[in-house]
Order: structure tokens, then C-alpha cells, then sequence
């Protein structure tokens, strides 16, 4: 064949952009992949197990975001990102901005001797806050690249102009205080938009709430207690006490399917609360879980023999219904559930040692992209049946969750799907 | 070999995965004593960055020239270690795995010590197998750029429209006279005012008349040999009995004294025994059903132009393909005479004839006419055949069939505003986008819902009328629905014979029947077949759009294939050791690829010889060589005899 | 004196048994921790004289196992293994080796509850026979 490709952009490196490099890198299309954070993985990094084959999440991603760093035709822009878009199909004009790290990429071995001298200690946000990292960081120990990072906002010397104890102890000298962002222009014949989600504040669903009662959780979090690399170290134990709970309630459709905060389904949250329930029966035999849910939505390869399983061989139990509100118990810090049974319409109560909410998700897109959206807050497509990953902008596609709410395998499609158009894009179409 | 054996051994903590059962400090203390370990070590996540790191750093500074990870299962993660050895400078095929992950801590959680023991002794085989390894190189095999497709549903035609489209050559076949598949019989889709047959016509404008791809209609396929990149399939094309010269005049079909149930429809009205599938079926020529043709010649006489052959035989083509994507579908679930009281009266119908009725180039004009009448109360059935708890149907989700209803329900509401609508549920699982708002929208336009746990029971009375009783979960109280129409929402299942195409290309599948994905979540349109691809509802349930994007993706993962010049496969074949082998001609015999032959090396020594194109490495001749001289690279008879030795003894 | 538990080697092809193990690990099933997997690409790698040597060595059981007939990976090597394991069981026998310490068993990919059956049958029957008591050629 004898074409000469123009090289794709692809926005975002979770698993869905991690995909989608990597189908086009194996095509033999030049990448470039731009990730906002300092580490590629997104949010299934921050998994434990997933659901239905409970593979353990950091084992399957891994070898991907190596393959990544690895692979000769992928170009990966970290600690960037994309603040200018011209052009059209075929021929996009488009500036990233790379942000300083203050180390150079180059010189850092990812050795860690900085940040376990670094003095300013911060809520790390990969754990969501529930443990502290320093200020100069990589975020997880997998990541990709593994560079560290100074958070200006935090470090004493952006701050007070005093400590720099990170330059004397880099065996590498890489520390560079002095870096300045970079800009750098590509000609990209396609552009992939794989920017995921986030959490919808769960605060916004105030009657069970979140952020007042320490024993109220929500879903990633109860994900990060559950990992051997999370703040307990894998034990699940209540903010108030450290103590396991005894019985723990899992509340479906916070902040989704409520048309005061958000009207879509989340697809992946029925499921993700089943997989917690059976995983804390796992780490706790004795624990007794509930799920109170209103439909669930088991609904892909294999998902609704692991709710079965979850019933029958895990004892979880499972309520049909939307608690109208939590209180907390003052000296126990134990939560009290109201309900209404929807068996007999009557108002009842129970209590749990801890509560989950399976909060809802909304997409996040880049601005310079000004992609036009739908009713549903989701990006439009142009023809979502003939050419299910095409936006509104012709040589712009999108796939993940920032296209729609959905789980791990079906965002792992949709990367291939946009990987071919963006490639045929890029390969100049042959007829 | 002279050179000192330097073996490295790794243990992974896999998180908790493997440390939470395993002493893993007791392991590698073990390890160390192991003969030529020079070094063992254990870290959290041996695959990630930094744990391939080690590796590479060690293999150098203990000039180490074996490497064993202790880890998962190397289905996982073997590609990923090799490629870590070699990255630090190693043959690759001198890594060798011991899998204390699925083997060990994970069947054994309850008994720590046990299994401990237990991933000693994995280790001390993997050892022993180590230090009997040999340098390898992978084969490498010109890839032949062309692909083949089996199934011309939307799945398949999305992705013949897309390899085509960067210039690969795609044979297309379906074993059925048309392409289309099933979505082309659906009617008014969510969200967009196209229908089924719309989706097709999208497609089939890429498709039809693209010199890039070949499509066979009435084709099976009969074999395949050959493997990644260089497939030699056989195919067998029925006979149509009639050819390309037809020019859908239609003078046969008025002619035809044949009148047989149109399956298009689902029996709902007929056609003769020479028919085009439908209105824009595709290829667009007639075709003769054989087994309803009474062979009386009417339609030879009138057809102007001479197209049909009555005498037409099945011919059989081989092509040469570099990969495969099966793309087989499915079929919608029949259920069987009497249930929900199927067949025992025409009131009941099945989702899909519902969507045929509601087509306006249907067999009723898209009008809802059952018996000759406007039913006016209507019940929808959910989840027939699918989460079943019993055996006699299936167990899963058929995903799509919840938001189908919902939108046939509204597709109702509009046309018939006076209709009662009532769906019968256990779940109402609109996942998709837009889907819970046409939910809701439902719940707006008063279609009613009840909620059942056990299949609700159809009643029909001698006079024929129709009820649906159901013990109602929310109410908690049994309630009968009196209805003049029952529609069954009927699941999708694993299509007629699919074993046959399964069993032919060698890929496996799940309890169900359904085709197997390489791995569910990260590789779902592959198999463990390398070059052979899952596109669409083959796989499981999907809708049209999930359909279409796995189709698309399977495109682009047989690109990322068929793009390149060469591919490598394990060089895990089978070797003569020419100096003891006899030339008994036993191996020959054995291989069912016809790789070994004799060659004659001196005068009258006849000594086996294997081709390396062919060999696959099954191992069988080496298994039947009585000297010895036949063996398999990677599994030699020491390598494995070590193995086994190792098992043994305490630890 | 110590609890005798059976050591057991599997010989398991790459595409079915050795993926049934697997399946078994990742659906979290358990079965007793004695049973050691030497993995073939095909159940038809196995040669007999593998077996004998496992028995030699000390095994207390061997299980060969590949995929169903008509299932093979190499479309018929299973069938080679049936033909040589049963010849191998007459074998067996003559040596004094009771028929429960061996078993060629046909398990899919997707049949992880068949082994863990046939593992929990096995174990039990072997702990009652107890330990191997006939030395084969060359002793253990
Ligand atoms: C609690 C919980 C449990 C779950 N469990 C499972 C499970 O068990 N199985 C399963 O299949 N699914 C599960 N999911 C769903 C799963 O997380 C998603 O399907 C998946 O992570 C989607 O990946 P993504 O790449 O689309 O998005 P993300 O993972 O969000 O990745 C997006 C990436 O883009 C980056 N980015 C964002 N904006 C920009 C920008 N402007 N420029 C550059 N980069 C940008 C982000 O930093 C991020 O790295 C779970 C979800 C939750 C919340
Ligand atoms: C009752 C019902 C209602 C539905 N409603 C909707 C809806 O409203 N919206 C929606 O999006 N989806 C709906 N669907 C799902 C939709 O039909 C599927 O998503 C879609 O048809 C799947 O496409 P496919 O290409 O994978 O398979 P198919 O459409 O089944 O095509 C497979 C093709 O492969 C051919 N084939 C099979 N075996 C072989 C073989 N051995 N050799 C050669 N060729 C072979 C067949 O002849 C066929 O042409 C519905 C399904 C059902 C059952
Ligand atoms: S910046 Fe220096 S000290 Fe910090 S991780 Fe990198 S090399 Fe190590
Ligand atoms: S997936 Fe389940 S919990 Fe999540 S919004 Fe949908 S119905 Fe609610
Ligand atoms: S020969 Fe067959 S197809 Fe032709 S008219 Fe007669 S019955 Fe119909
Ligand atoms: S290993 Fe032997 S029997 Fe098997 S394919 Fe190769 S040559 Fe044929
Ligand atoms: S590959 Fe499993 S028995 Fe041959």
C-alpha cells in the first residue's frame, strides 16, 4: 500500500484513548496522545477488581499503558493540554500546551527519593483525598511516564520561596524550578476525543448527606478502601473509627435518573455496586451488604450471572427502592436509612455501619474543541447508527464515557471504531 | 551448554491479589535456594513499569541468563515479560512463567500455608524448566493484505465498508440470498426517524459495487487452513438458480404456482418459491427457494432475459486471506409451542412481528391488524427467554430488548393513542443514551408497567380471548390483564450452527453458545485465534449501534493486522534431531497439517523433516517419536520430564 | 505421623484445561491445593512416558486433560491422546497402579466447575488409597 499518513491526535488517556492510540499506533498511524494529568490510566486505574471476571484493574491496564510509552508510533504529551483547534477533516491545525512539571522528563529515574523528603504533604487525589501525598508526586506507583511532578500550588519554595530539598536530593539533578510551559503546534488529520468523566457532586443529592456523615462513601471511594494500594492498604474501615462495619448499604442512582440533578443512567453503576458487595463479602465474610436499587441494569456479557451470583453465593440482599433520606446516630456515627418499603408502601428505617453511594457521572470535554452537545449533556452525533462515534465536527470522533456513560468493554470498542475512522482519515480514503 | 546457568526469580504481590494468601517473603527465601538462582526478589505489581524495570536492570547487573516471574497466568502476562527480558537484552524465549495467581492463591484462600507451599513448588518447576530453556527467534510469514468476513449483518458490512475503505480487499459472505442480516427487518429506530432497512441502505451504499469487496450470498464456508496472515479458506456457494442477468422484472414470481410462509415476515404473509428476500435485498437478483420448488419451469419460460438455471450446481472456491472476522449474529429466541401460549393463538406474536406489522412496507402497510382486527389493549411480555432461572432457556440478558419495547410501545401510543399499552417487566434496563428518557417518556404517555419475578402466566378461554395474570411485586397482589394482544419480547440467542463455523476456525465459546473474546473487557472483538475477529451480536446480545461499532472495531483490529508486511508466531514448533531419527515415517502420519515429510540426507538415510510454514506445534509427533529424535521447541521431552521431577519431593 | 496428601500432576493443554484453570482462579472456586499443572499446546504433546515418570518420580495421581473431541486447537490430537491413554491405562494396570490414580478427562475453556469437580472426586478417592505402593522400573 502506498499512502504516506498524517499523524491523529487522540485527547485524553484513559482506557478508552489508551485504546485508540494503540489501534492506530498497530495501523502504523503516527499518534499523539494528550493526557491533562501527569500519568496516563484515568479513572480504571483507580479500580480495585472490575466486574464480571473481578480481574484485578492495575493487572489488565498496565501492560496497555506500557505498550503506550513503548510503542514507536505513539507520541505521549502527559502534564498537557490542548488549548487551540483550527482547520477541518483531514487537515486540523491544533496547540497543546505543555505544562511545567519542574523536572525534566529526560533526567527523572522516578527513583521516589524526592517525594519521600518533600515536606509539604497534600490530600492526594488519587485516593480522593483519603491519604496525603507530597508535593512533588507521581500519582500512582504504575505511572506512565514515571516522572515526578512539582504541584506548584503546594510546594513551600513556588510558595515561599524557601526549602527546595527535592533539587538536593535528586540524584539526577532534575529538578528545574525554572521550567516554563511549552507550546507545540501539530497538523493532525483526526482527532479522537477520549476525555471521560467525572464524579457529579454528591453533595447535590443533600438528603443523604455526603461530606456531613464521616460513615457516607461514595462509589470510588469505597473502590480505592477496597485496594491494596489505597489509603487503608485494602482494609475496608469507617473514616470515624477505623473499625469494619458489620453491614454495609449501597444507594443506586445518586445523582443519576433524578431529573432535578441529572436524568441519564450511568450504565456501569448497578454493576459496580454488585461487584463492591461481592469484594466486601470477600475482604469481611461476616459483613452483611444491601443494595437498594431501582432497576438493576445487568445488562452485558456475563453481568447478570454475576448478580446472580451475588444473591445466591454472596447472600447480598437487595431492596428495591430510593432511600428518601440518611441521618447519622451522634455517638455511633452509624447511619440510619429511611426507605419506603415498596412492598407495603410503609416508611421504614434501618442502619448500617457505612453507606455507598453509586453517585452519578457527567462528561468533561476540552474547551478548545467547542464540540456541540445534546439535550442529554452528552456530545451530538452527527449519525449515531451509520457512524456511531462521529461528532457534529466531520474528523472529530468521540469515545468512552465522554461519549456516553458506559463500562469498560464497551468503551474498548468504541476506541477501535473511531481508531478506523480517524485512520482512514489519516490514510487518505482509497476507493 | 557450556555457559553457567544464571537464573533470576521474581514474585509478584499482585496487590493483595497473590500476597494475601502467599508468604511471598517465604517464596523467594525459597527461590534463593533453588540451584543457579542468583538472585530472587518480590514486588507489588510485577507487570507494571517499574517491575519490568528490575527485571531488565538485573538481567544486566547479575549478568543473569534465565529469568522466572512467579505471577499470574502467562495467558496474561507472558507477552508482556518476554518482551521485558528481551528489553534487557535477553532471548526472550528464555523467560519462563509460574502462575501462583489463578493456580494458586485464588483456589486456594482459605489454606495460606498450603498454598504457600504450594507456590514453592510452581516456582521450583518453572526453575527446572528454565534452566532447560533455549534461545529462540519467532517465525515470521509475509502477511497476505486481504480479509474475510463471515456474516453480512450490519456487523459485518461496517466493517467490509471500513477495511475497504483503507484499501483492503474483503470477501463478504452470508450463507442467506441477501445481505442485511436482521436488523434490516426492524422498523422505526430510537432517536432518529431511520428505520432498519435504512441502517442497511446506509451501509450497503458503501458496500455495493465497492471493487474492494467481493460478496457472496448463499455461501458457507467448508474449511480453514493455514493461520495468522495466511489463511487458505474453502468455501461452498449454493446455487441460486438464477444469475446476474435478472433485472427484477418480477415476471418468475407471477408466474410461480409456489406459495410458501415469507420468513421476511415471519410467516406473516407469503411468497412464491422464486422471490427477492425483500424490496432492497441485496444482491439485487431473484432467487429460487429449492425446497419448495416444484421444478415445473413456469418461471423459465417468461423470464425475458434467460436468467434462470434450474440445474445449477454448489461450487466450491478457495481463497487466501490474512485474517477473518466472524460476524454470524444471532437468532432471535423461539419459544416453543404453548409457552406463554405461543402458537396457540395468533394474538400472541413475538416482538419482532410486531415491528413487521408496524412497518409501513410491511405485510399489513404498517398497520396493527392481527386476525383482521385493531386490538385495543395490548400487553408487552419482557425477558422472554432471557434471565431465565430454569434450562430450558437462557440465563442472560438480551440487552437490547427493554428499550426496544419501550420505543415500540411509544411507535403505539402515537399511531393508536387510544390503545391500552401494558408492559410486563422484571427490570426496565435502558442503559443506553436517551434511552431512560424515552423511559420516562413512556411513563408520561401512560403506558402502564408491572412488575413480575415469575414468568407471567398468557390465559386463553375457549372463546379465544386473551389475559395475562401476574403476581405483581410492587402492589404484592396477583392481577390479571385482560388483552387483545400479547407481545413477547423475545431475547437474542447464539445463531443455528454456529458451533460448525466455531469448530472449523478453531475458536471457543462461552456456556451459552455465544463466540469467545479473546479477553471480555480489553479484547473484545479478538479471539485466542490469532487473526481471527468477533464482530457484532455474535459475541452476545448487542443493538444496532453496538453492533455497528464492534464491527468497525473488528475492522480495525484486523488492520492493525493486515497493514503490516510480516507477522511473527511462536517459534514453538516441532525439530528432528537428524542424527537418532530412524526415519520410521511414525510423525509423518501423525501431523494434521501434513508438515512432515521424508527426506532422504545420505544414500539410502531417510530422516524426517518438518516445514516450518506448516507446523503449528501441536506437539503430537513428538509425542509418538519411539526415539526420541522428534521434539518440540519449548517442550522438549527434558524440559518437561524436569518439570515433572520438579513437582515431586518436599519444598 | 503427617497427613497424607496426594500430590497430583495435570497435563493440560494450552487452550482448553490450562484456560478452564485459569477460569476457575478468576471465578474465585476452590479446590484442594495438590494439584500441579505442567501445560502442553496440545493434549496430544503428552506422551505416555510423561505419566510413567510422573508415577516414578512419587505422584500420587496424573490427570491428562485437553479439550473435547472435535474441539482440539490442532483438529485432532485429542484423539492421539485417547488412543494412547487408554493403551497407557491397560498399562497401568499391569504395573498394580489402581485406575482412580489416572484420568483423561475432556474440560473446555469454559468447563472451570468440571475440574474442580474432577479435582474433589480425585483427591477423595486417592486419600483413601493412600500413598503409591508399587515402584515402577528404576524405583522412586
Ligand atoms: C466506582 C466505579 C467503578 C467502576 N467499575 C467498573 C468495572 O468494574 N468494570 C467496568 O467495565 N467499568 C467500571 N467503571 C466504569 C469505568 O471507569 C469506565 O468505563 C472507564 O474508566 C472509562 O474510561 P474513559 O477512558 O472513557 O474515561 P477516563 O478513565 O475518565 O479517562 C479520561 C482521561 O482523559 C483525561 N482528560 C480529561 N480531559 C482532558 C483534556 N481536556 N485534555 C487531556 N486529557 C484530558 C483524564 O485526565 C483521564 O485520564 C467504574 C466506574 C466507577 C466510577
Ligand atoms: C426482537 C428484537 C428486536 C430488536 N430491536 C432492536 C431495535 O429496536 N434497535 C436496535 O438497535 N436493535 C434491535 N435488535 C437487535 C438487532 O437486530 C441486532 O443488533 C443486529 O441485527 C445485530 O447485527 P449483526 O450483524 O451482529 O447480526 P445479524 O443481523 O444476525 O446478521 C448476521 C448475518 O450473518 C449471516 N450468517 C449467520 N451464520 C452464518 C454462517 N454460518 N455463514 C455465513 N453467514 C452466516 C446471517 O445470514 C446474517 O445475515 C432487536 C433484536 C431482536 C431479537
Ligand atoms: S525528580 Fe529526581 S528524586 Fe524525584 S523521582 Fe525524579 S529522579 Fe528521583
Ligand atoms: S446503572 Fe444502575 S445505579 Fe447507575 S444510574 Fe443506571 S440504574 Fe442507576
Ligand atoms: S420452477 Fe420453481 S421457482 Fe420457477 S415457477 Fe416453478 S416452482 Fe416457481
Ligand atoms: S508439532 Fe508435529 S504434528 Fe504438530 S503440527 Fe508440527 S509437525 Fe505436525
Ligand atoms: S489443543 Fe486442547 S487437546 Fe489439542
Amino acid at each position: 500500500m502506498s499512502y504516506l499518513p498524517k499523524p491523529v491526535l487522540v485527547i485524553g488517556g484513559g482506557i478508552a484513548g489508551i485504546q485508540a492510540a494503540l489501534d492506530l499506533a498497530d495501523q502504523g498511524i503516527q499518534v499523539y496522545l494528550v493526557e491533562k494529568t501527569p500519568s496516563i490510566g484515568g479513572k480504571m486505574m483507580q479500580l480495585d477488581k472490575t466486574f464480571p471476571t473481578l480481574d484485578c484493574s492495575a493487572c489488565i491496564l498496565t501492560p496497555k499503558m506500557v505498550a503506550v510509552a513503548r510503542h514507536p508510533n505513539i507520541k505521549l504529551l502527559t502534564y498537557s493540554e490542548v488549548i487551540e483547534v483550527t482547520g477541518s477533516a483531514g487537515n486540523f491545525n491544533v496547540k497543546i500546551l505543555k505544562k511545567p512539571r519542574y523536572v525534566d522528563e529526560e533526567k527523572c529515574i522516578g527513583c521516589g527519593i524526592c517525594f519521600n523528603k518533600c515536606p509539604s504533604k497534600v490530600p492526594d487525589e488519587f485516593n480522593l483525598g483519603m491519604s496525603q501525598r507530597r508535593a512533588i508526586y507521581v500519582p500512582f506507583p504504575q505511572a506512565v511516564p514515571l516522572k515526578a511532578t512539582i504541584d506548584k500550588e503546594h510546594c513551600i519554595y513556588f510558595t515561599k520561596q524557601r526549602c527546595r530539598v527535592c533539587e538536593k536530593v535528586c540524584p539526577t539533578k532534575a529538578i528545574n524550578y525554572e521550567q516554563k510551559p511549552e507550546t507545540i503546534e501539530l497538523n493532525v488529520a483526526s482527532i479522537v476525543v477520549a476525555t471521560g468523566y467525572q464524579l457529579i457532586d454528591p453533595t447535590l443529592a443533600a438528603q443523604y448527606g455526603y461530606g456531613k456523615y464521616q460513615n457516607v462513601y461514595i462509589s470510588l471511594e469505597f473502590e480505592r478502601l477496597l485496594s491494596s494500594t489505597g489509603p487503608t492498604g485494602g482494609e475496608i474501615v469507617r473514616r470515624s473509627d477505623n473499625k469494619h462495619p458489620k453491614n454495609i448499604a449501597f444507594i443506586q442512582c445518586v445523582c443519576s435518573r433524578d431529573v432535578k440533578i441529572n436524568p441519564n443512567c450511568s450504565a456501569f453503576c448497578c454493576m459496580a455496586s454488585v461487584k463492591h458487595s461481592i469484594l466486601a463479602k470477600e475482604h469481611l465474610p461476616n459483613v452483611d451488604c444491601t443494595i437498594f436499587y431501582m432497576d438493576l441494569r445487568a445488562f452485558g456479557k456475563g453481568y447478570q450471572e454475576f448478580y446472580n451470583r451475588a444473591m445466591r453465593e454472596f447472600g447480598v440482599k437487595f431492596m428495591r427502592g430510593k432511600p428518601a433520606k440518611i441521618e447519622e446516630e451522634p455517638e455511633t456515627k452509624n447511619l440510619i436509612i429511611t426507605y419506603e418499603d415498596t412492598f407495603t408502601g410503609l416508611k421504614k428505617t434501618m442502619t448500617f455501619d457505612m453507606v455507598v453511594l453509586a453517585v452519578g457521572v457527567k462528561p468533561i470535554y476540552p474547551e478548545a474543541l467547542k464540540l456541540p452537545l445534546s439535550e442529554d449533556g452528552y456530545v451530538q452525533l452527527k449519525n449515531q447508527y451509520l457512524d456511531p462515534v462521529l461528532t457534529m465536527i466531520d474528523g472529530v470522533y468521540t469515545v468512552g464515557v465522554a461519549a456516553g456513560a458506559k463500562d469498560i468493554p464497551d468503551s474498548v470498542v468504541q476506541s477501535g471504531n473511531a481508531a478506523i475512522k480517524a485512520s482512514i482519515l489519516a490514510g487518505g480514503a482509497q476507493k | 551448554m557450556s555457559e553457567e546457568l544464571r537464573i533470576g526469580v521474581y514474585v509478584c504481590h499482585c496487590g493483595t491479589n497473590i500476597a494475601g494468601v502467599v508468604n511471598v517473603k517465604d517464596v523467594v527465601e525459597y527461590a534463593k535456594t533453588l540451584p543457579n538462582v542468583v538472585v530472587a526478589k518480590e514486588y507489588v505489581f510485577m507487570c507494571s513499569a517499574p517491575g519490568q524495570q528490575i527485571i531488565k536492570e538485573d538481567i544486566k547487573n547479575f549478568k543473569l541468563n534465565r529469568v522466572v516471574v512467579a505471577a499470574c497466568s502467562p495467558s496474561l502476562h507472558e507477552p508482556t515479560f518476554r518482551t521485558a527480558t528481551a528489553e534487557g537484552g535477553l532471548n526472550p524465549y528464555l523467560f519462563e512463567m509460574a502462575n501462583i495467581r489463578e493456580h494458586c492463591s485464588w483456589v486456594h484462600p482459605d489454606e495460606k500455608e498450603v498454598a504457600t507451599t504450594k507456590a514453592k513448588l510452581l516456582v521450583k518447576m518453572a526453575v527446572a524448566k528454565a534452566s532447560l530453556l533455549e534461545p529462540l527467534s519467532e517465525i515470521k510469514f509475509k502477511v497476505n493484505n486481504t480479509a474475510l468476513i463471515i456474516g453480512g449483518g450490519v456487523s459485518g458490512l461496517a466493517a467490509a465498508r471500513d477495511l475497504a475503505a483503507r484499501g483492503i480487499k474483503t470477501y463478504l459472505i452470508d450463507r442467506s440470498p441477501t445481505l442485511g442480516g436482521r436488523a434490516a427487518r426492524l422498523g422505526k429506530l430510537t432517536y432518529t426517524e431511520m428505520k432498519g432497512i435504512d441502517v442497511f441502505k446506509g451501509l450497503i451504499r458503501d458496500v455495493a459495487g465497492n471493487r474492494l469487496i467481493d460478496v457472496y450470498t448463499n455461501t458457507e464456508l467448508v474449511s480453514v487452513d493455514g493461520s495468522v496472515g495466511n489463511f487458505k479458506v474453502k468455501l461452498v456457494k449454493n446455487p441460486r438458480y438464477v444469475d446476474a442477468k435478472c433485472n427484477l422484472c418480477g415476471e418468475c414470481a407471477k408466474v410461480c404456482p409456489v406459495e410458501v410462509p415469507d420468513e421476511f415476515e415471519f410467516g406473516m404473509s407469503k411468497r412464491k418459491a422464486i422471490y427477492l428476500p425483500f424490496k432492497d435485498a441485496y444482491p439485487r437478483i431473484y432467487v429460487i427457494d429449492m425446497k419448495s420448488c416444484t421444478r415445473c419451469l413456469e418461471c423459465v419460460k417468461v423470464c425475458p432475459v434467460g436468467a434462470i438455471n434450474l440445474n445449477e450446481k454448489p461450487s466450491e472456491l478457495t481463497i487466501n486471506v490474512g485474517g477473518i472476522i466472524v460476524a454470524a449474529g444471532y437468532d432471535p429466541y423461539e419459544p416453543k409451542t404453548g409457552e406463554y401460549g405461543y402458537k396457540l393463538s395468533n394474538k400472541v406474536i413475538t416482538l419482532f412481528q410486531l415491528e413487521r406489522l408496524l412497518d409501513s412496507e410491511g405485510p399489513t402497510k404498517g398497520e396493527l391488524i392481527v386476525n383482521g382486527v385493531k386490538p385495543k389493549n395490548i400487553v408487552f411480555v419482557m425477558c422472554v427467554g432471557s434471565l431465565s432461572t430454569t434450562p430450558d432457556a437462557y440465563p442472560y440478558c438480551s440487552r437490547m430488548c427493554c428499550s426496544s419495547t419501550i420505543k415500540n410501545a411509544l411507535v403505539l401510543r402515537e399511531k393508536y393513542p387510544d390503545t391500552n399499552i401494558y408492559i410486563a417487566y422484571k427490570d426496565v434496563r435502558t442503559y443506553g443514551r436517551g434511552d431512560e428518557q424515552l423511559y420516562m417518556k413512556a411513563g408520561e404517555n401512560f403506558v402502564r408497567f408491572a412488575k413480575f419475578k415469575d414468568a407471567p402466566k398468557i390465559n386463553i378461554d375457549q372463546k379465544g380471548n386473551l389475559s395475562v395474570t401476574l403476581f405483581e411485586e410492587t402492589l404484592q397482589e396477583e392481577i390479571t390483564i385482560p388483552t387483545d394482544l400479547v407481545v413477547l419480547v423475545v431475547g437474542m440467542t447464539p445463531p443455528r450452527d454456529i458451533d460448525k463455523v466455531r469448530t472449523t476456525i478453531k475458536i471457543g465459546c462461552g456456556p451459552e453458545g455465544f463466540l469467545r473474546e479473546a479477553h471480555l473487557k480489553l479484547r473484545p472483538v479478538e479471539t485466542a485465534t490469532d487473526g481471527v475477529y468477533l464482530a457484532g451480536a455474535v459475541t452476545g446480545p448487542k443493538n444496532i449501534i453496538e453492533s455497528i461499532a464492534s464491527g468497525s472495531a473488528a475492522a480495525s483490529r484486523t488492520l492493525a493486522l493486515l497493514s503490516k508486511e510480516e507477522v511473527a508466531v511462536e517459534p514453538l514448533i516441532a525439530v528432528v534431531n537428524e542424527d537418532i531419527c530412524s526415519g520410521c515415517a511414525i510423525c509423518v502420519a501423525m501431523c494434521p497439517y501434513g508438515a512432515i515429510s521424508l527426506k532422504i540426507i545420505d544414500k539410502n538415510i531417510r530422516v524426517a523433516k518438518v516445514d516450518s510454514a506448516l507446523c503449528k506445534g501441536c506437539g503430537t509427533c513428538a509425542a509418538a517419536c519411539p526415539s526420541g529424535a522428534m521434539q518440540q521447541y519449548g517442550f522438549k521431552d527434558a524440559q518437561i520430564k524436569a518439570q515433572v521431577i520438579a513437582a515431586m519431593g518436599e519444598v | 505421623m503427617k497427613e497424607f496428601r496426594p500430590r497430583i500432576v495435570v497435563f493440560a493443554c494450552n487452550w482448553c484445561t490450562y484456560a478452564a484453570l485459569d477460569l476457575a482462579g478468576t471465578s474465585r472456586m476452590k479446590y484442594p491445593t495438590n494439584f500441579l499443572v505442567v501445560k502442553e499446546m496440545c493434549s496430544g504433546r503428552v506422551d505416555p512416558q510423561y505419566v510413567l515418570e510422573a508415577f516414578r518420580r512419587g505422584a500420587d495421581g496424573v490427570i491428562v486433560a485437553g479439550c473435547h473431541p472435535g474441539d482440539c486447537h490442532y483438529i485432532e490430537g485429542n484423539y492421539k491422546t485417547l488412543r494412547r491413554m487408554t493403551l497407557l491405562k491397560k498399562l497401568l494396570e499391569e504395573f498394580g497402579i489402581e485406575k482412580e490414580r489416572f484420568r483423561l478427562e475432556w474440560i473446555s475453556a469454559s468447563e472451570a466447575d468440571r475440574f474442580v469437580e474432577v479435582a474433589n472426586e480425585m483427591y477423595e478417592k486417592i486419600k483413601n488409597l493412600g500413598p503409591l505402593k508399587i515402584e515402577i522400573e528404576g524405583g522412586r
